[in-house]
């Protein structure tokens, strides 16, 4: 049997006095890498940050990695790349990583590591805020990598890269993956669905299907991710 | 804390805004302390600026013996001031680059990050006043071998315990600023808000307290920038016609000393009670 490294049971998130997400039920397994899938606002961040423990007013159950979301046990186990790069601009990729692994207590020898990982090694002495939005994301990434979590969680990392970084990225993702780690991807781009070993789509703050891509697309009786995603929607309003 | 306070000085020696707070602190030292002085006694009686201020007096301010009086008699206002903006551009910092998002999801605690950036702050303002205590005492050996000055150094007692008021003046001011960037999420509102209060407003009440309000005296002797200015009067001993802005007898050294260490100690707790309960966002 497949070990789920997140569990999500009846999560509801309130946010000010607006429910924000309505009691969300899903996994993630182990070693696998698994789209968080939407449009723009529908909360994927907020299911993110409620995994990673970030987020305030949560009810319901989020287990990660056997442990309640947030336990200070986690910290080191769990890797987390925001939206915005989270690096200083002031600073170089190599001067950032070498903050990171001091602060996260990891050998300063992985900093070239996961400066290769992501493939910055010719760009590892130049400040951040000289680098292109690619490459800042992906310093951002090597910073998230450091200490090999056992679950990343990257909140729309290939937003804004050209297709052959964000196939590079990808790839990196399936090797991490193949080497143990448990990876939640978000993304508001259908296309990259079919890269996923599983989906979850959202919308609305409501989870539309838990699935793999060749189940979702046969339930669907469609050929493509965002049709799919059209169609669930329709099935949904239609049973209203 | 140990990891987060070493990390925090690896990014503090390589940031230029941290670098350039401290040039611009140490320039104006020197150029208060010992440049214009030391001009104003060159041109001699020619000088409207040291009318009625005999020339020997002008040069016996900047021999050794007034080393500690030209090197913390600025604290209290306008270092005081880049010392505000200092712990707002590092605290507040991390909500701009986003970074403490990153940091707190991973290994150490909330409390145990900002423990860490104010060591790494606490220890950079010491190595500060430090540099500015360099730079002024060899201004003062060189205008000494060159006008034929006395080299009567401070003892190692007072130049510790200056020293020590300093840090502790630049120290409180850092802390405002850190406090005010963790409340306001960001770097930019703090300093024109600290700015604004250290250069305007302490100022102003104090004047307005001393004509129109003396009973209000209370008051205004229990603000930061007073107590500030109160300690580095008594550690340095200077006369009172000789003080820079700032730098008055407004209370006793032991109160100063109680009432600015009063204030890091609440600026770290609230500080420290924000960070640990309030949202990431």
């Amino acid at each position: 049997m497949m070990k789920n490294a997140v569990q999500c049971r009846s999560l509801v998130v309130v946010r000010g006095d607006r429910e924000v997400l309505h009691g969300i039920d899903c996994a993630l397994v182990t070693g696998s890498v698994t789209g968080l899938l939407g449009p723009s606002g529908c909360g994927k961040t907020t299911l993110i940050r409620a995994i990673v423990g970030l987020q305030a007013k949560v009810t319901g159950d989020v287990e990660v990695l056997g442990l309640p979301a947030g336990s200070p046990k986690l910290r080191g186990r769990i890797g987390y790349v925001t939206q915005e790069p989270s690096v200083y601009g002031d600073l170089t990729v190599t001067e950032n990583l070498r903050f990171f692994a001091a602060v996260l207590g990891v050998s300063a020898d992985d900093v070239d590591r996961v400066i290769d990982a992501v493939d910055l090694g010719t760009h590892a002495t130049a400040r951040v805020d000289q680098l292109s939005g690619g490459q800042r994301s992906r310093a951002s990434l090597a910073a998230a990598l450091l200490g090999n979590p056992e679950l990343l969680v990257l909140d729309e990392p290939t937003v804004g890269l050209d297709p052959v970084l964000r196939r590079d990225l990808w790839d990196l993702f399936h090797r991490l993956a193949a080497d143990g780690a448990t990876l939640l991807v978000s993304s508001h781009v259908m296309d990259e669905a079919s890269r996923c070993d599983r989906l979850l789509l959202m919308r609305d703050g409501d989870l539309l299907a838990d699935d793999t891509p060749a189940d979702l697309l046969a339930a669907a009786g469609t050929a493509d991710i965002e049709q799919a995603f059209l169609t669930l929607i329709d099935r949904k309003t239609g049973a209203r | 804390m140990l990891g987060s306070y070493r990390a925090e000085l690896i990014k503090l020696r390589k940031r230029s805004a941290v670098w350039v707070l401290f040039g611009a602190g140490l320039v104006l030292s020197l150029i208060f302390g010992y440049v214009l002085p030391y001009v104003s006694y060159l041109t001699g009686d020619d000088n409207p600026q040291t009318t009625g201020v005999p020339r020997a007096e002008v040069l016996r301010g900047l021999l050794p013996e007034r080393v500690l009086d030209n090197t913390i008699g600025g604290f209290p206002v306008f270092a005081g001031a880049l010392s505000l903006v200092l712990g707002a551009i590092v605290v507040g910092g991390e909500y701009t680059w986003g970074t403490l998002k990153t940091v707190l999801t991973q290994r150490p605690g909330r409390i145990s990050v900002l423990g860490g950036q104010l060591l790494g702050l606490f220890t950079m303002v010491a190595v500060w006043v430090l540099g500015i205590f360099v730079a002024c005492a060899l201004s003062s050996l060189g205008i000494a071998a060159a006008e034929g000055g006395a080299m009567n150094w401070p003892g190692p007692l007072e130049i510790v315990e200056a020293l020590a008021g300093g840090w502790l003046v630049l120290t409180m001011w850092c802390l405002a600023g850190a406090v005010l960037a963790v409340a306001f999420r960001n770097v930019a509102l703090p300093i024109g808000l600290g700015v604004v209060w250290i250069l305007g407003i302490e100022t102003l009440l104090a004047g307005v307290v001393s004509s129109l309000l003396p009973d209000l005296e209370v008051l205004s002797d229990a603000l930061p920038g007073a107590n500030a200015g109160a300690l580095v009067f008594s550690v340095t001993g200077m006369v009172a016609a000789d003080a820079p802005p700032g730098v008055r007898d407004a209370v006793g050294g032991g109160r100063a000393l109680a009432t600015l260490v009063a204030y890091s100690v609440v600026f770290v707790a609230l500080a420290a009670y924000t960070t640990r309960r309030r949202d990431i966002v």
